[in-house]
């Protein structure tokens, strides 16, 4: 057992009302830079949606992420040979037409315009070029299914549906859609580190969080092929791949990173997950339809006494376990079992989880009769908006029965709590449906507390940084010893 | 205090008044040392630089015997001449014209390098070597040099030794590159060669048989052959054989079919060819354009 220690995320969909605060607080921190403009790091994205970059799921097109070889996993894109065949060009390398050219406005023009017959307009100018542009997109073009022949039809993941399954999903009354917020998963297996060919990327061994060193990045661009969610990005101003960095000089100061403070919904978590190392190459080799259940054991009980000791033998401080103890994203991946990994079939392990939206229904529609008399409330999860289908093919690598049970748990808890506010459902109702996924009331009670009354401090649980610990993995502090505080960090520039 | 002043100012006078004489000394043996070595110098320098195509009496070889061009021409014109017979050539001087056509448009390499001091110390060991009596013979009226031209009776051995060191087969001893690499001659049993340089087909008789070739060979005076084989001089016996081969290959050049062909041409194009049939097949399958085009050419549409 090889005991680590990793800051993990969970998003819980039923709460994300779309409003890209999180991705504005990210802007203004991380990428308001030349170069930078046309990088979210964090993004929303509406679900069903072709997404930012368009269609970045579909790895046929960008062939990111893993692919499984026998007992093993290998890059899908990269690799020896074909690195070797696409040294000089890396052809499934998202353009900047797939993510959007950026642009402003020329909005002295509408005051330096000389009079005339017509209101002066400020006209868009690209970011990257300076000249006059046509816009084209945006990095959310797709925002609550706008468009949605061109955008939300092509949703990747409706390929797994029956195309009698895609209409009636389209349907006027069944029209759905729920946001997807993204930031780097920070994996456990992250193929950007494993495809770049400098060794810029890295994975932060005291907290797991992946990073791109500035200096060592040579512009090969294999990162942002490799990594499926397409979260490394290309800075054409300082030659160098840039990425969600989990604001680590928040997290280590103790601060919950920009997005997750600024949500308005309070939709994010943040928590120490303690896992073993020595279990992930056979999670990610693991087939299809059990890749969530492998990367759940992954995860380890940090009450264990036996998973403590093996912690501090790695040097995890007692801090940290005591974090993870407490991790709210520990509670509600393993313990109540309500978060799951995106795309776990991409084979990455990534560690931001999501608890889908539950999205019931509440009446029927046979023969243009809008039915709105049902057996209970809420009509069974296999009716819901969104097909379990659908769901599984984003979180659970296909395997439904898998969101099924996720589902009804979800559905188990809101049974629970109208009985316990309104009281209007009938006893055998909810007890019947607390007792299919064996939940007690307290701990129904408890989901329900921390999904919409959890404080700031239950929502991020946040590690002391243990710096003065951490540095010592890297370098000898003996050697600098004197010497902190002198010489100049260098400015990234184009080039070596 | 004063008198010690005094003292200094009059020994830096003194001192002042010395230099000058040293210099003036100096600057008068420099004046007349030059005069007496400028012949000197100028023998050493052309044979250097000129010895290798240029006589001073003793005939023409690959140019002209030299006898007398000093008082033929004028200094200037000269000058301008052996720095860059080009440009002399194309602004218009009928008398350079004429030379050129007059030796088959060899082009006599430029000699820019030198510095005008040691071309006129060459005009000078020129114009000393050209008694008064033998001025009136121009180099017009010069004749060739009748010399034995011991290539004539080489052997086969030594013509087949010169084409293996034409081709590259034999590796020269001093390990200088093979001619082919630049040169191309018209032989049969010889691949066709590069076209950096000259054909040297006709070489024999257009650089002045053995004579001009030994030369040539012997201390190359084109820029580039020049730099190739200055560090990798060809010996003796390789320039012996390469000579024989260049008589017998100039000899028989009415017997050989004339191949205006290079098939190394069509053979890098057919070559190009399948690179980019292979680059398309191997990259066949990659992302060509934007997965947004399609979508944006659909909203263009609908406008």
């Amino acid at each position: 057992m090889d005991v680590r220690s990793q800051v993990s995320m969970v998003f819980h969909l039923d709460k994300c009302i779309g409003c890209h605060t999180c991705s504005i607080a990210c802007k203004n921190i991380w990428t308001d830079r030349k170069g930078a403009e046309y990088m979210w790091w964090n993004n929303v994205e509406t679900k069903p949606g072709t997404g930012y970059p368009t269609k970045w799921e579909n790895q046929d097109i960008y062939k990111g992420g893993w692919e499984k070889n026998g007992d093993t996993v290998s890059l899908k894109g990269a690799g020896k040979f074909k690195g070797l065949k696409n040294i000089f060009h890396n052809p499934h390398m998202p353009v900047l037409d797939d993510y959007y050219e950026p642009w402003t406005y020329k909005y002295q023009d509408l005051f330096t315009a000389p009079e005339g017959n017509d209101q002066p307009t400020a006209t868009a100018v690209s970011l990257v070029t300076g000249e006059h542009m046509d816009v084209q997109s945006g990095p959310n073009w797709d925002d609550d299914m706008g468009g949605s022949i061109d955008y939300a039809r092509q949703d990747v993941n409706l390929q797994k549906l029956s195309s009698a399954e895609q209409e009636a999903m389209f349907q006027l009354e069944r029209m759905t859609f729920h946001y997807l917020p993204r930031i780097c998963n920070h994996c456990l297996n992250p193929a950007c580190v494993a495809s770049c060919p400098s060794g810029a990327l890295y994975k932060r061994g005291e907290d797991g969080i992946v990073l791109i060193n500035q200096e060592r990045c040579r512009a090969w661009r294999m990162c942002v092929t490799a990594c499926p969610y397409k979260k490394s990005y290309y800075n054409w101003n300082t030659g160098k791949s840039e990425k969600c960095v989990l604001c680590y000089p928040r997290l280590e100061s103790g601060q919950a990173p920009a997005c997750f403070h600024s949500c308005v919904g309070r939709i994010r978590y943040l928590g120490v997950m303690l896992y073993d190392a020595d279990k992930i190459e056979a999670a990610a080799a693991a087939p299809d339809d059990q890749l969530v259940n492998a990367q759940m054991d992954i995860y380890l009980d940090p009450f264990d006494p036996e998973v403590i000791k093996q912690a501090k033998l790695n040097g995890i401080a007692d801090s940290t376990i005591t974090a993870a103890q407490n991790s709210p994203v520990y509670k509600f991946v393993k313990v109540w079992k309500l978060a799951l990994p995106l795309h776990p079939e991409f084979r990455t392990l990534p560690n931001l989880f999501y608890v889908p939206a539950l999205l019931p229904t509440m009446a029927t529609v046979a023969d243009g009769v809008y039915n709105t008399t049902s057996k209970s409330l809420w009509n069974g999860v296999e009716s819901n908006r969104l097909p379990m289908k659908y769901l599984a093919s984003l979180f659970s690598a296909g395997n439904t029965g898998q969101v099924v049970d996720v589902m009804k748990r979800l559905m188990a808890v809101r049974l629970h709590r109208r009985g316990v506010t309104v009281g209007d459902l009938n006893a055998a109702e909810i007890s019947s449906a607390m007792n299919e996924v064996n939940m007690d009331k307290e701990t129904a009670d408890a989901i329900f507390r921390l999904t919409a009354l959890a404080t700031f401090d239950e929502r991020f649980v946040i590690p002391p940084a243990h710096r003065e610990e951490s540095i010592e993995m890297l370098e000898n502090t003996a050697d600098v010893k004197g010497n902190t505080g002198f010489g100049f960090k260098e400015t990234p520039a184009r080039g070596l | 205090m004063r008198t010690e002043n005094t003292n200094v100012k009059l020994s830096n006078m003194y001192n002042m008044r010395k230099i000058k004489n040293h210099l003036a000394s100096i600057s008068l043996c420099f004046v007349l040392c030059a005069a007496g070595t400028n012949a000197q110098n100028g023998e050493a320098l052309f044979k250097q630089n000129c010895g290798v195509c240029h006589k001073v009496g003793g005939g023409r070889m690959v140019g002209p015997d030299l006898m007398g061009v000093t008082t033929k021409r004028s200094e200037d014109w000269l000058l301008k001449w052996t720095k860059s017979s080009q440009a002399l050539v194309k602004s218009g001087d009928a008398d350079a014209k004429a030379i050129l056509d007059e030796f088959g448009g060899v082009v006599m390499p430029d000699q820019a390098h030198l510095p005008d001091a040691d071309i006129k110390s060459i005009f000078a060991f020129i114009a000393s070597k050209s008694a008064p009596e033998s001025v009136s013979a121009s180099i017009d009226t010069a004749k060739k040099e009748v010399v034995p031209d011991a290539s004539n009776n080489a052997t086969p051995e030594q013509i087949e030794t010169g084409k293996n060191i034409f081709v590259g087969s034999y590796a020269l001893a001093n390990g200088g590159p093979s001619c082919i690499s630049c040169h191309n001659v018209n032989y049969s049993g010889v691949m066709p060669g590069g076209l950096l340089a000259k054909d040297l087909t006709s070489v024999y008789s257009r650089l002045g048989g053995d004579a001009g070739l030994q030369g040539i060979l012997g201390a190359p005076p084109f820029p580039a052959m020049t730099q190739s084989y200055k560090e990798k001089p060809l010996t003796e016996s390789e320039i012996a054989a390469l000579v024989a081969f260049f008589n017998k290959v100039d000899k028989d050049k009415p017997n050989q079919l004339v191949n205006t062909t290079n098939p190394l041409s069509y053979g890098g194009v057919i070559g190009l060819g399948g690179i980019l049939v292979l680059i398309y097949i191997l990259w066949y399958s990659r992302k060509k354009v934007s997965v947004k085009k399609d979508i944006y050419n659909r909203q263009i549409k609908s406008i």
